[in-house]
C-alpha cells in the first residue's frame, strides 16, 4: 500500500508540472481535475490495515467535490464568459519545464531539513507536498490569465491537501472538511465575480474599439 | 619517473631547473607532434606570400614559441616558469599579427595581449604567495610543503583567474574567438592545440603541487567545465566564421578537460584513487586528443580558406568535389571532435563518463548530484558538437557551391575543380593527425596509459595500485565492437554492390518538388541550419535577427541578417571597461595634472612600504 | 569451434531475429492505425513486401550529392545492427555486455545521425536540410533525456552495463521502486516515440509536409538505399522497444518458451499502445515538441530526486 501513495504523490507532481507545460485552459482544468482525482484516492491507502469509514468518506467527499464539481464549474464559467482559451505566459513553457524541474529539487532539499510532529506515513509524501505547492505557485506567478491564476491557486491547494493528509491523525476530520468548503465556496465566488466582469465588458463593448480581453496584458 | 637537470642562472631566487615527469610528458608529446605538423603546414601555408611578407620574422617567433612551449613545461622554477610563459604570450602574439595590415588583426593581437597579461598578475601573486609558504621557488619543494586549508584555497582561485584566461574559461575567453580568426591557419592550430593547454597545464601543476585542497575546489572546477563546454558549443552553434566556430569549439573542449580534471580533483578529495586517476586520466588523454583533432580542422579550415579566401560559411558549399583529400581529412577531425566511436575524441570522452558514472555510484549524494550534472553536460555538449559540426561539414564541403552568392568561387577555374591542388606540405601533416586520430581510437592503450601515468603522477599514488583492468576491459571491448561496426559497414556495402549489380546508377538532378528553378541558393545556410537550437536559447546567446520579413504579393528585396554576440563580452566587459574610460577620462580632465602630483603618489607609495616592512 | 558456439551463435541468432522481426512491428502499428481509422489496413506484412521490392531496384542518385550520400544506408544499418548486439531481447542476452556499454551504444546512435543529417545536407535540397536541421536539434532534447533515464537506471542497478541496468537487477526492486520506474518508462517511451520519429513528434506518413523530421532526409533515396534505411528505421523501433519491454516486464519464468512469449507479448503491446497513441494524438506544433521533449527530461530528472531522495 506504501507505494501506491509514492505513486499518487509523484502523480501529483508530475501533473502539476505538466499544468505548466499546457498552453490551453481547457487542458489545464482537465489536468487539474485529474491531479485532484489521484489525490482523491490516497486517503484510501493511508492506513494499511484496514479501510476505515472516515477515510472511504474523505476520500469520496474528495472527489467529488474537487475532481468532478470544482472541474465543472471552471468549464462552466468559460463557457459562460467565452474567453479565449490560449494562455499568455510571462515566462516560456520551456523554462517553466525547467524552473519547474529546479523547483522540485528545491522542495526536496527543503524537507530534508524539515521534521514534523507524529509519524508520517510515507517519506514522499511531505516533499511531493512542498513541490505541489512550488509548481502551483510558479503556475501564478508566470501565467496572466485570471482563469490561471484560480487554477495555479487550486494547485496550490492540492498540495495543503496532501500536506494535510501527512498528519491525518493528528488532525480531526472536521477541519479538513471546512478547508475543502473554504475552497469550493472560494471557486464559486471566483467564478461569479469572473462572470460580472465579463458582463461588464460585454456592455462596453459598443463604446471600446479594441477591447482588451480579461487577463490579458497589453 | 622523474628527471631533473640543474643549472646556475642569475636571477634571484631563479634557478635553471628542468624536469621531466609523467605530467609534463603528456605535453611534451602534444609539443613535439604539434609543432613538427604545424611547422611543415605553415610551409605550405604561406608560399603565397613569399617575397610579399619578411616570413623570416614569423619562422623565428615561431621557433621561439616552440622552444617557449617545451621550456614551460619542463621549467622546475617558478621564475623561469614566469619567464618562459612571458615570452610565450609576446611571441604568439607576434606570431597572430602576421597580417598586420589589418586593422581587425591588430586588434585581435592587442586583444590577446591584454587579456594575457592581465592573467599573469594573478600568477605572479599565486607563485609569491606559494613561494612565501614553502620558502623556495623551486616546484619541486613547493610539493613538499604543506600548505593550510585557506592559502591553499586561495592559490587555487588564483590558478583559475590566471591560468583560465590563456585555457579560455567561460567568462575569461574573450581574447579567443578574436585572435583565431586572426591568425593563420598553423598558428590558429598552434594556439587551439598547444598554447590554451598551457592554461591547463598550469593548473595541473598547481593541482599536483597542492597535495591537499578543500573539497569545494573539485566542485568549482566542475562547473566551470559545465558551464565552459555547454555555453562554449552554443557559441560555436552560432557563429558563421569557420574559425571563429572552431575557436569556441577550443572553449568548450577545454569544459571537456576541466570536467575530467573536476571528477579526478572530486575523486582526490574523498580519497578514491580510481576515482582520481580516471578523471585526471581522461582530462590528460582529452589534451593530447583535442590538440590532434583540433590543430586537424585548423589546417583542413586553412586548405579551405587559402582556396576560396573566405572563411564565411555561408558563401562556401560543395567543396568536397573541389578539395577531395582536405575533405575526407575534415570529417575525420568533424568524427573525433563530436567523440564518435572510431576515433580519439570518443576514447577520452569515454573515460571521462566512466569517471563520472564511477562518482555517480560510488561518492556521497552531493558528489553524485554534480556527477549526473556533469554526465548531463557531457552528453548535450556531445550532441549539441554533432549538430555544429553536421552544419560545418554539410555547408562548407557537401552540396553545391553557393556561387551565385557573389562568392570568389564565381571564377570557373575553381568551380570546375583544379583537383585538389593543395600543397603536399600541407596534406601530409593533416595526414599525419588524422591517422593519429584514428591509431589512437583503435588503439587506445599506448596514449591512454601515458595519460592515466600522469593521471596517478597528479593524484600522488602508484598507477599499480589503481585498479586501472576496470577501465581498460571496457575499452578493450570498445574496440571490438566498433571494429566489428567497421567490418559490418564494409560488409553491406559490398552486399549493396552485389544488389545493386555492375549496371552505372543513372544521376538525376535532386528533386525539388517538382519546382524547375532551382538555384543552389535555396540549400539550408549554416545560420538557417542552427537557428532552431539558436532560437531555443536566444536569451543566453544575445541572438539577434534584422529584416528578413517579406509582405505583400510582390514583395520587394529583403534581406536577413542574423548574429550571436558574446554575453560576457556584451554584458560584463563593454559596459565594465565603459566604466573604466569614463572614471579615467574624468580623472584626466580634472584640474590637478601637476607632476608634483605623481611625485607625491610615489612617495606616499614608498612611506606606505616602509612602514609596512618595518612597521 | 567453441568459440563458434559461444561467441558466434548468438551474434547471428541476434541478427537474424533483429532483422526478421524488426518489420513486423510497423505493421502492426500501421493497421492499428488503420482500425481506429474505420479502414482495412495493409497487410502487418506490408513492410516486408515493401523492402523484398526495394532490394530487387537499382538507386537514382542526385547529381549533387557525393560519396557520403551512398555510404550513409551502410553506415545507418551497420550502427543499428552493431547496437542490437548490446540489448537483450527476452530471454535473448545481450551477447555483448560489459561496463559502460550504454554509453557506446549511444555514440553508435550518434555515428547514425551524424551521416543521416550529412546524407540529408548532401543532396543540397532544402526540404532535406530542413528535416536535417530538425533533427539535429530535437536529438539534442532527447539524447538529454536518454541519459537522465540512463543515470536514473544505473543508479537502481548500480552499475553501467545496459543488460544489468534494464534486466538483471530491476526486477528485484519493483516492489519498492514503483514510483521511480514509473517516472522513468514514461519519460523512456517519449524518447522513444521522439528518436523513432511517431506520431507526437513527426508524422511517419507523409514525406512533403513542412514539418517532416526523419520522412523528409530520406526523400533522395531510393532502391536498395532507401531498404537499408527503411530496415535500420524498422530496427532501431525493434531496439527501442526492446530496452522498453525489459524495464516494463522483467518476468523470468524460467520456461524458454514462456519468457519468449511473454516478451513478445510485451512487445506486440507496446506496438499496439503506440499506435493508439498515434492515431489519437495530433502531431504537435513543432515549438510544442520541444516541450514534451523537455517533460520527459523533468520526469526523469524527477526520478533522479526520487532515487537520491531514498538513497
Amino acid at each position: 500500500m506504501m507505494s501506491l501513495i509514492d505513486v499518487c504523490c509523484i502523480l501529483a507532481v508530475f501533473l502539476a508540472l505538466t499544468v505548466l507545460a499546457t498552453h490551453r485552459i481547457v487542458g489545464m482544468i482537465k489536468l487539474f481535475a485529474l491531479q485532484s482525482f489521484f489525490l482523491s484516492l490516497v486517503p484510501l491507502f493511508l492506513h494499511a490495515e484496514a479501510l476505515s469509514g472516515r477515510d472511504l468518506m474523505l476520500s469520496l467527499v474528495t472527489m467529488v467535490l474537487k475532481a468532478a464539481l470544482v472541474p465543472a464549474i471552471l468549464f462552466w464559467t468559460i463557457r459562460h464568459i467565452s474567453m479565449r482559451s490560449e494562455i499568455k505566459p510571462i515566462l516560456g513553457f520551456g523554462a517553466s519545464i525547467l524552473c519547474g524541474a529546479a523547483l522540485i529539487a528545491v522542495a526536496f532539499w527543503i524537507s530534508l531539513s524539515l521534521r514534523l510532529p507524529g509519524k508520517l506515513t510515507s517519506s514522499l509524501v511531505l516533499p511531493c507536498s512542498l513541490a505541489t505547492m512550488l509548481l502551483g505557485f510558479m503556475t501564478m506567478v508566470t501565467r496572466t490569465r485570471a482563469m490561471t491564476q484560480v487554477l495555479g491557486y487550486m494547485v496550490i491547494e492540492n498540495g495543503i491537501f496532501l500536506f494535510a493528509l501527512s498528519l491525518f491523525d493528528a488532525m480531526p476530520l472536521l477541519i479538513e472538511m471546512g478547508i475543502l468548503l473554504d475552497i469550493f465556496v472560494a471557486v464559486f465566488i471566483m467564478a461569479i465575480v469572473l462572470n460580472h466582469i465579463n458582463e461588464e465588458f460585454e456592455r462596453t463593448r459598443g463604446s471600446a474599439v479594441s477591447r482588451p480581453k480579461w487577463g490579458e496584458s497589453q | 619517473m622523474e628527471t631533473f637537470f640543474r643549472g646556475p642562472w642569475q636571477v634571484p631566487f631563479g634557478e635553471l631547473s628542468l624536469k621531466v615527469d609523467p605530467l609534463s610528458l603528456v605535453f611534451l608529446v602534444a609539443i613535439t607532434i604539434l609543432v613538427l605538423c604545424a611547422g611543415a603546414y605553415g610551409i605550405g601555408y604561406m608560399r603565397p606570400y613569399r617575397g610579399k611578407k619578411p616570413l623570416g620574422i614569423h619562422a623565428f617567433f615561431y621557433g621561439v614559441l616552440a622552444l617557449d612551449l617545451v621550456l614551460i613545461v619542463t621549467a622546475n622554477n617558478a621564475i623561469l616558469f614566469l619567464g618562459a610563459w612571458e615570452l610565450m604570450t609576446l611571441s604568439t602574439f607576434f606570431c597572430i599579427i602576421f597580417d598586420d595590415e589589418k586593422s581587425s588583426v591588430r586588434k585581435a593581437g592587442f586583444i590577446y595581449l591584454i587579456a594575457s597579461h592581465c592573467a599573469t598578475f594573478f600568477l605572479f601573486l599565486m607563485f609569491f604567495l606559494m613561494a612565501r609558504a614553502a620558502g623556495s621557488m623551486d616546484f619541486d619543494i613547493m610539493a613538499r610543503t604543506g600548505f593550510s586549508p585557506v592559502l591553499a584555497g586561495i592559490v587555487f582561485l588564483l590558478a583559475l583567474a590566471g591560468f583560465g584566461v590563456k585555457a579560455g574559461f567561460l567568462p575569461v575567453h574573450i581574447w579567443l574567438p578574436y585572435a583565431h580568426p586572426a591568425s593563420p591557419s598553423h598558428i590558429s592550430a598552434l594556439m587551439s592545440g598547444i598554447t590554451i593547454k598551457m592554461g591547463i597545464y598550469g593548473i595541473c601543476r598547481v593541482l599536483w603541487i597542492m597535495k591537499v585542497l578543500p573539497n569545494w575546489c573539485g566542485y568549482v572546477l566542475l562547473m566551470i567545465g559545465v558551464s565552459s563546454g555547454i555555453m562554449g558549443v552554443l557559441y560555436a552553434l552560432g557563429q558563421h566564421e569557420l574559425k571563429k566556430l572552431l575557436a569556441y569549439h577550443s572553449i568548450e573542449n577545454i569544459g571537456i578537460i576541466a570536467l575530467g580534471l573536476g571528477v579526478g580533483l572530486l575523486g582526490r578529495s574523498h580519497q578514491v584513487p580510481f576515482l582520481a586517476v580516471l578523471g585526471f586520466g581522461g582530462g590528460l588523454l582529452h589534451v593530447l586528443n583535442h590538440s590532434l583533432f583540433k590543430s586537424l580542422l585548423f589546417f583542413g579550415a586553412g586548405s579551405v580558406i587559402q582556396k576560396t579566401h573566405t572563411g564565411e560559411m555561408d558563401r562556401l558549399g560543395g567543396l568536397a568535389r573541389t578539395l577531395p583529400v582536405t575533405s575526407i581529412l575534415f570529417l575525420v577531425g568533424a568524427l573525433s571532435i563530436c567523440g564518435l566511436p572510431l576515433f580519439n575524441g570518443f576514447i577520452s570522452e569515454f573515460i571521462i563518463y566512466f569517471g563520472l558514472f564511477q562518482g555517480l555510484l560510488g561518492l556521497p549524494v552531493q558528489g553524485g548530484i554534480f556527477c549526473s550534472l556533469g554526465i548531463l553536460a557531457l552528453a548535450l555538449m556531445g550532441a549539441l558538437a554533432l549538430a555544429c559540426f553536421c552544419k560545418v561539414y554539410g555547408t562548407v564541403f557537401l552540396g553545391k557551391p553557393r556561387v551565385d552568392i557573389n562568392g570568389p568561387l564565381k571564377d570557373p577555374a575553381a568551380r570546375q575543380g583544379i583537383r585538389e591542388g593543395t600543397s603536399r606540405w600541407m596534406l601530409v601533416p593533416m595526414m599525419i593527425l588524422a591517422g593519429l586520430c584514428v591509431w589512437i581510437g583503435l588503439v587506445p592503450r599506448t596514449a591512454a596509459g601515458l595519460a592515466f601515468r600522469g593521471g596517478a603522477y597528479l593524484t600522488h599514488v602508484d598507477l599499480a595500485a589503481v585498479p586501472l583492468g576496470q577501465v581498460f576491459t571496457p575499452l578493450t571491448m570498445v574496440v571490438r565492437i566498433v571494429l566489428l561496426f567497421l567490418a559490418l559497414v564494409l560488409g553491406l556495402i559490398v552486399v549493396r554492390r552485389f544488389l545493386l549489380g555492375g549496371t552505372s546508377m543513372p544521376v538525376r538532378e535532386t528533386w525539388s518538388c517538382g519546382f524547375s528553378q532551382v538555384s543552389s541558393r535555396f540549400q539550408y545556410t549554416s545560420a538557417s541550419f542552427a537557428r532552431s537550437i539558436v532560437d531555443l536559447m536566444k536569451n543566453v546567446l544575445f541572438f539577434r535577427r534584422y529584416g528578413g520579413q517579406v509582405a505583400g504579393v510582390f514583395p520587394e528585396k529583403t534581406s536577413l541578417v542574423s548574429s550571436v554576440h558574446d554575453v560576457s563580452e556584451e554584458m560584463v566587459y563593454r559596459p565594465g571597461l565603459a566604466l573604466l574610460n569614463y572614471i579615467s577620462e574624468k580623472l584626466g580632465h580634472s584640474r590637478i595634472r601637476y607632476t608634483q602630483l605623481y611625485l607625491v603618489y610615489i612617495l606616499l607609495f614608498l612611506i606606505f612600504l616602509l612602514v609596512w616592512k618595518l612597521k | 569451434m567453441d568459440f563458434i558456439l559461444n561467441k558466434a551463435l548468438p551474434v547471428l541468432f541476434h541478427w537474424g531475429g533483429v532483422c526478421l522481426f524488426a518489420p513486423f512491428f510497423l505493421g502492426v502499428i500501421a493497421r492499428v492505425k488503420a482500425f481506429f481509422s474505420g479502414k482495412t489496413g495493409p497487410s502487418v506484412f506490408q513492410l516486408y513486401f515493401d523492402l523484398a521490392k526495394l532490394f530487387r531496384k537499382k538507386c537514382v542518385y542526385s547529381g549533387t550529392a557525393t560519396w557520403i550520400f551512398r555510404a550513409a544506408p551502410a553506415v545507418i544499418l551497420g550502427v543499428m545492427l552493431t547496437l542490437s548486439l548490446m540489448v537483450p531481447f527476452g530471454r535473448f542476452k545481450a551477447p555483448v555486455q560489459f561496463s559502460g556499454d550504454v554509453l557506446l551504444a549511444v555514440y553508435l546512435l550518434a555515428v547514425g545521425r551524424f551521416f543521416m543529417i550529412l546524407a540529408a545536407l548532401d543532396t543540397g535540397s532544402s526540404f532535406e536540410g530542413m528535416g536535417a536541421s530538425r533533427e539535429a536539434f530535437f536529438s539534442c532534447l532527447s539524447e538529454l533525456a536518454l541519459f537522465m533515464n540512463f543515470i536514473v537506471l544505473a543508479l537502481l542497478a548500480k552499475s553501467i552495463s545496459l543488460s544489468q541496468m534494464i534486466g538483471a537487477n530491476i526486477p528485484m526492486s519493483w516492489g519498492g521502486m514503483e514510483p521511480v520506474l514509473l517516472l522513468v518508462v514514461v519519460s523512456f517511451f517519449i524518447v522513444l516515440l521522439a528518436e523513432n520519429c511517431r506520431i507526437p513528434i513527426d508524422d511517419p506518413e507523409t514525406h512533403l509536409e513542412l514539418t517532416m523530421i526523419h520522412e523528409v532526409m530520406i526523400l533522395d533515396h531510393s532502391g536498395v538505399d532507401l531498404a537499408f534505411m527503411l530496415h535500420a528505421a524498422a530496427m532501431k523501433f525493434f531496439i527501442f522497444s526492446g530496452i522498453l519491454v525489459s524495464i516494463i516486464i522483467p518476468v523470468r519464468t524460467g520456461n524458454a518458451v514462456m519468457d519468449m512469449a511473454i516478451f513478445f507479448g510485451g512487445m506486440l503491446g507496446l506496438a499496439v499502445l503506440v499506435g493508439v497513441v498515434e492515431s489519437t494524438t495530433a502531431r504537435f506544433r513543432l515549438n510544442r515538441v520541444r516541450l514534451l521533449l523537455l517533460i520527459s527530461f523533468a520526469l526523469a530528472f524527477f526520478g533522479l530526486i526520487v532515487t537520491l531522495w531514498r538513497a
